[in-house]
């Protein structure tokens, strides 16, 4: 509060722990990066089944779960106004400075920005996904994006190809969208001291088993470099891990080509078990169709495992393949073939990607965010229109409607009445240490 | 007899320190009555009242009858939070038709007075909450009415005062207690 560099961010998402994945892990870590950086952060996200009210997590970062049903992938029902007053009473209640919302599936997140600019509030967005532009489902989520995006401050995207995406799709001018990548927790994800060893090579695949994620491809290249490598020399073997509605395809492919004892389907991984897995491997095979950013791949790299996939990283650390099974077995007899020269605790120590890092790249974006100017409803109206022959009529409209709301609120429920929570100042000694006398430092605790 | 009041727009914050052989140290929430809301309020049920006597008259099930004013009675006029100390608090409401509501908790059921935060689909309050030995769900203090943090802080240091008896329990509710509240 006292320091003006210090930024108080809410972040919102429909995707947050206890759900797991790429979204969920960014927000995760980008908040404690900042909150180490001194900023406070707050995250909102919809009530997980009995998961609903506040919790405090690591660093005292203060997470809502708002009680709104998800009604389908997580999501919660569009209700367009329905969450204003629940933003409105944070955002006065945490005294924020700036929104940053996360992933254009989350209709939370886009409610929450359209609110928050109507308020007035700085907002940001990241993006972290790619999207078609043919099917309806593309084409309404893009309409839907283009909305959210006439209006943000600043937008983020997690790869050059992810920007190039957002681009076309929301027409946003590219100037004003970032690329920070995401990152890995290389404490959490180590090489072993000594390699698995013998004569034996053990290809590891952890992905979705989904057709975006490649598993048709899977199907194919599988039986190939079995039948490539015999097992005489040394045996190769591969480890599935994850689950999905492609996971019966593979289950077909190892009983057609009696691979049993070659191939090993786990099922779903959680997350915390990601590295006891990869560590028994050598090559990391990813065969994903799209990616605007692969995870997996940095942490099988953080790992020490040479990766097969699409470009992500420097040439010595993976081999590129098309999407194709010719050119993906030939890519994996490449990758045998460098195998003997890859030292996995050097490719670890190089910590290409790091939380810290993004942080503070972030930071920059925030700054500048709140450097823009502040604009009136008529202006900003002026860019909605900008939109479409009729979806820019639409926007408009709901932005009035919004305003009128807003307004209405602020009569029925003063700011003033809305009290502002106090910082909970925990130190890490202090997390564990449980002290009896309970510190109020109320200053007008004692007012008439 | 000492007497603090605290107060804003809606609420009204009393306490009384009764000394004796069992001193009684009772603190009050009051939900402050605005006369012409009140009026308003009578208005509109008054008028809901002969709406619904109307359309008895015309041979229709009414049932629905009068629910606002039945609504005005039933919410409580104040609640209190009486700490007779070394045997236990009390909760009482007093409703608006003079019916009083009292349930007690001794003090050695009492684990621990808690701030707690809620958040509806709508807005965020606080509310003070014994944690009871024994028991899964949290006892409300304020059942109905929802004062601010500010007034909740003092009878939240009182009901702390009266609970502590200088030992440690190791449990996982002393934890969620440590509400550290700062405002600068």
């Amino acid at each position: 509060m006292g320091d003006p560099k210090r930024h108080r961010i809410l972040m919102v998402s429909d995707f947050f722990y206890p759900k797991f994945g790429g979204v969920e892990n960014h927000i995760y870590y980008l908040s404690q990066c900042l909150l180490k950086l001194g900023h406070k952060v707050v995250v909102m996200t919809h009530a997980y089944g009995n998961r609903s009210g506040v919790r405090y997590m690591t660093g005292g970062l203060k997470v809502y779960y708002v009680p709104w049903k998800p009604f389908l992938m997580q999501n919660t029902l569009p209700t367009f106004y329905g969450t204003l007053p629940i933003i409105r009473t944070i955002l006065i209640r945490e005294q924020i400075s700036l929104v940053h919302g996360h992933q254009a599936f989350s209709t939370l997140c886009h409610e929450a920005l359209m609110h928050a600019r109507t308020m007035g509030y700085k907002v940001v967005f990241t993006d972290h996904s790619l999207y078609g532009f043919a099917d309806v489902g593309s084409i309404h989520m893009n309409k839907v994006l283009q909305f959210t995006l006439a209006d943000v401050s600043q937008a983020i995207c997690v790869s050059h190809t992810s920007k190039e995406n957002t681009v076309l799709r929301s027409g946003l001018p590219p100037e004003k969208v970032y690329v920070i990548p995401n990152a890995v927790d290389t404490a959490m994800f180590k090489p072993t001291a000594e390699r698995p060893s013998g004569n034996e090579i053990v290809i590891v695949v952890i992905s979705r088993l989904v057709y975006r994620k490649g598993a048709d491809l899977l199907v194919e290249v599988i039986p190939e470099v079995c039948r490539m490598y015999p097992n005489i020399y040394f045996k190769v073997r591969f480890i599935v891990g994850g689950d999905g509605p492609k996971r019966v395809r593979l289950e077909e492919m190892r009983e057609k080509h009696s691979l049993q004892d070659r191939v090993e389907m786990l099922g779903a991984v959680p997350h915390a078990r990601v590295r006891s897995v990869l560590i028994s491997g050598h090559i990391f095979l990813n065969s994903s169709l799209t990616e605007a950013f692969c995870i997996a791949i940095l942490e099988a790299a953080s790992c020490g495992l040479l990766t097969v996939s699409t470009r992500v990283l420097p040439d010595d650390m993976i081999v590129l393949a098309e999407p194709d099974p010719t050119d993906m077995v030939q890519a994996i007899k490449k990758a045998m073939s460098i195998l003997p020269m890859i030292d996995p605790q050097d490719m670890h120590n190089r910590k290409l990607y790091d939380w810290h890092d993004v942080a503070k790249r972030t930071e920059i974006v925030y700054d500048r965010a709140l450097k823009c100017a502040n604009q009136n409803l008529l202006e900003r109206l002026s860019r909605y229109l900008a939109c479409g022959a009729w979806a820019g009529k639409l926007f408009c409209l709901v932005m009035i409607i919004d305003f009128l709301l807003w307004r209405l609120l602020q009569l029925w429920k003063p700011a003033e009445d809305i009290e502002v929570v106090p910082d909970i100042v925990l130190s890490h000694d202090e997390d564990r240490e449980i002290s009896q006398d309970f510190q109020v430092f109320n200053k007008d605790h004692s007012l008439r | 007899m000492t007497k603090i009041q605290l107060a804003n727009s809606q609420y009204l914050y009393k306490h009384d320190d009764c000394e004796g052989p069992h001193p009684l140290d009772t603190h009050h929430i009051v939900i402050q009555q605005n006369s012409a809301r009140v009026f308003l309020v009578f208005l509109f049920a008054l008028l809901l009242f002969i709406n619904a006597i109307y359309l008895c008259l015309l041979n229709v099930t009414a049932n629905s009858s009068s629910r606002s004013s039945k609504w005005l009675v039933c919410k409580p006029l104040t609640e209190s939070v009486v700490i007779i100390s070394s045997l236990g608090v009390q909760l009482e409401a007093h409703y608006w038709s003079g019916r009083v509501v009292r349930s007690f908790i001794p003090i050695d059921k009492i684990l621990k007075p808690v701030l707690n935060e809620n958040v509806t689909p709508f807005t965020c309050y606080w509310s003070l909450v014994l944690l009871v030995r024994g028991k899964k769900e949290l006892n409300l203090a304020f059942e109905v009415v929802k004062p601010p943090v500010k007034l909740l802080v003092p009878i939240w240091k009182a009901l702390c005062a009266a609970t502590y008896c200088g030992e440690t329990t190791d449990s996982p509710a002393e934890y969620n207690s440590r509400v550290f509240v700062k405002a600068s």
